[in-house]
């Protein structure tokens, strides 16, 4: 009986050995578990794994509250990934300095690829502060301003609102008490109110860079946003809603007032697109794109917040230079031309409008068109381990000046930055 | 010697489970009071800091005080409405059955989805609440919006989502008051409010204290609601202790600043309900 049991386990150990070896040949590749990145994803696995001995697994990021939190816990159960593809560009500092990313610079072929794809800009923001980089520049969403083509129209605006003064005269033509219950029910805008860091990257955060030409928030260790851009975005978004041209409102997911005609503009990117058509009421409901609003005085081409995602590779992972060749097939042109055409994401790359190969997308696609050209100025964040702090600092500000009216902007950008300084030396 | 052992045995799959989901959670997170540590990297010593800081965090006192406002509007609203509730029920009225599932629904259904719903129907330009308020022809109430109303609107809400569970351990109270009380009472000329005051209240004091414990531990947890709804606004009214306790585990990675915080909290959760059972023992005597 022993002597049987005995057999048992040894033939399960083997088992369980051989199907770790087979493992420990693959690597493994987390994306984003939407639709479109799930199909890209595995078409160039499939790809990939027909002509290579080193085969990819590929999975979606597994289910959690946010992708942020998954990655997390799988850094801290040491289960993490060896490639993934869709970290946040302000989550990378903090585990590059917690030494859990592999710097890809000393990569065989990584750093001349990537100078190739890549403008100098994007290149300098992704560097570390101990010089290496860490996560490969992948796709944007830069944030620009929707807007309703028969609205416009409708209420005689001789062009689209792109200065503050313009915006605010706008909110004031379009302002009105549709129903007439003594409330306002049409605005210029709306932006979500909600007091959580991430929101201000959909407004201040993106009129900001407008303002500043693509200014810094942390810039040598200290708050850089303490300026007249800072102050000038802050009075800006007080006045439209102290005169209600914004509604104060907290809309949820599936209120969405742009669809509904209630809206004359929003900030948004190009995921926006086929948000609108999808759920837009009418046919002929028609819309576009421009540039973020800038200052009077504003000169120049206009800065916007790209929101940024970027691929990365984990120390656990045994075959870097495996991982980094893998990764190559999805960022040349071949692969980001079907990232455009399967998730409607534009990559990260220099001179994307001009480009031969992604010509026949822009044509068919003119809206994307419009943030390609928007691409060449564009901004992500900056690289501070603290950055989501620093945002919630602001954010905490916002709400006081912007939206509650309780501080004038100086004294609340004021006390944002003091805060920043104070977080920082620590 | 099988038999020395056997109790042991028993009793291990809880003293394993109280080891590894409560013993060491506990004593490490007292350690971590004494650290600082992001998860990802090393733990490092702070002897102190934490404690000092938690003294000097300005918005730390601020979520105390607003989750003791939640409470202090919470807690009286909860044990009146199940109280009402389960009296009400506890009648010979008709479809006693269909109330008692609808006011329990609510409890079994999402916290999440609950709070999605009522933040719709709080909505300050399309609310359903406010729509009713203009059509009757009052102003509307910025329900989410206003800092001095928000926290008020989380704890209707959050009455609505637990009263039903209430109403239960109250219907079950009520049930165990001996019916011949009631009786000799009515004899007496004892009229409806003397009968409630004199023997219903003081039979069911048992359950008040319950109830009491069960809500005071509830609204100290207060965080699904200002978490999805407000985010802690507006200008911090409905920051709660538990959802600053989670931003600064979750969003700023300070696990052992976090960590204090949820030591000094729950002796603060443990000295609160100590105090209200004596008050409730006392009342009782």
């Amino acid at each position: 009986m022993i002597k049987k049991i005995y057999i048992i386990c040894l033939i399960l150990l083997y088992a369980c050995n051989s199907s770790k070896d087979e493992e420990k040949d693959s690597l493994l590749f987390w994306s984003s578990n939407n639709r479109g990145e799930i199909e890209f994803s595995e078409h160039f696995v499939n790809q990939w794994n027909k002509s290579q001995e080193t085969k990819i697994k590929f999975q979606p990021i597994p289910e959690g509250q946010s992708s942020e939190e998954v990655i997390l816990a799988s850094v801290v159960g040491k289960t993490t990934p060896d490639i993934y593809a869709n970290m946040w560009q302000g989550s990378v500092e903090m585990y590059a300095k917690a030494g859990v990313l592999v710097p890809l610079d000393t990569l065989e072929g990584f750093t001349e690829f990537i100078k190739a794809r890549c403008s100098k800009k994007v290149l300098e923001e992704i560097t570390s502060s101990d010089g290496h980089i860490y996560q490969i520049p992948w796709k944007i969403n830069p944030i620009m301003t929707i807007y309703n083509k028969r609205l416009i129209t409708d209420f005689g605006l001789p062009e689209l609102p792109s200065t503050y003064d313009d915006y605010l005269k706008a909110g004031e033509v379009i302002k009105a008490d549709k129903d007439k219950d003594g409330y306002v029910d049409q605005w210029v805008g709306y932006t979500a109110v909600k007091v959580i860091w991430y929101e201000r990257l959909m407004n201040f955060y993106p009129l900001y860079i407008a303002a500043s030409d693509g200014g810094a928030l942390v810039k040598d260790n200290k708050a850089a946003f303490n300026n007249e851009h800072a102050i000038g975005v802050f009075q800006f978004l007080q006045e439209l809603y102290q005169k209600e041209y914004f509604s104060k409102e907290r809309l949820t997911a599936g209120q969405d007032r742009f669809i509904t005609e209630d809206l004359l503009t929003q900030w948004k990117g190009p995921w926006e697109i086929r948000h609108v058509n999808k759920f837009k009421r009418r046919d002929d409901f028609e819309f576009g794109f421009y540039p973020i609003q800038v200052p009077d005085s504003h000169e120049g081409p206009v800065y916007t917040y790209s929101d940024p995602k970027n691929i990365v590779v984990f120390n656990t992972c045994k075959q870097p230079q495996e991982a980094w060749n893998f990764i190559k097939t999805l960022i040349d042109k071949e692969g980001d031309k079907k990232l455009l055409k399967i998730t409607t994401q534009l990559p990260n790359r220099k001179n994307l409008e001009a480009e031969e190969i992604f010509q026949e997308y822009f044509k068919s696609h003119p809206k994307m068109k419009t943030f390609a050209i928007q691409a060449n100025y564009i901004k992500g964040v900056d690289n501070s381990e603290v950055i989501v702090e620093v945002f919630d600092i602001i954010s905490q500000e916002y709400e006081a000046c912007v939206i509650y009216n309780k501080k004038t902007p100086e004294k609340a950008i004021e006390d944002a930055a003091k805060a920043v300084d104070n977080l920082l030396k620590n | 010697m099988k038999k020395k052992w056997l109790p042991y045995i028993l009793v291990s799959p809880y003293i394993i489970h109280f080891i590894v989901f409560v013993a060491f959670p506990v004593l490490f997170s007292l350690v971590l009071t004494f650290h600082e540590w992001n998860i990802i990297s090393p733990m490092k010593f702070k002897g102190f800091s934490n404690y000092i800081k938690m003294f000097n965090d300005r918005m730390f006192w601020k979520s105390l005080s607003n989750t003791f406002k939640f409470l202090v509007i919470h807690i009286p609203l909860q044990i009146i409405i199940s109280l009402a509730l389960a009296e009400f029920l506890n009648q010979n009225i008709k479809l006693k059955g269909f109330f008692r599932a609808a006011f329990f629904l609510p409890v079994i259904v999402s916290g999440v989805v609950v709070t999605i719903l009522w933040q719709q129907l709080f909505g300050f330009d399309s609310g359903l609440f406010n729509r009713l308020l203009v059509s009757i022809g009052f102003n509307k109430v910025g329900w989410l919006i206003d800092p001095n109303i928000a926290m008020g609107s989380i704890a209707l809400m959050a009455t609505w989502k637990n009263v039903g569970l209430y109403v239960i351990l109250f219907l079950v109270g009520l049930q165990t008051v001996p019916p011949h009380y009631y009786e000799a009472a009515s004899i007496e000329g004892a009229t409806h409010w003397q009968k409630f005051r004199r023997i219903t209240l003081p039979m069911i004091n048992p359950t008040i204290f319950m109830v009491v414990i069960l809500s005071t531990i509830g609204g100290f947890s207060l965080f699904i609601e200002p978490y999805i709804m407000t985010g802690g606004g507006p200008l911090s009214s409905t920051m709660s202790s538990v959802l600053y306790i989670y931003k600064q585990a979750f969003q700023y990675f300070h696990m052992g600043y976090s960590v204090t915080l949820g030591f000094f909290f729950a002796m603060l959760i443990l000295g609160v309900v100590v105090i209200q059972k004596r008050y409730i023992e006392q009342g009782n005597d």
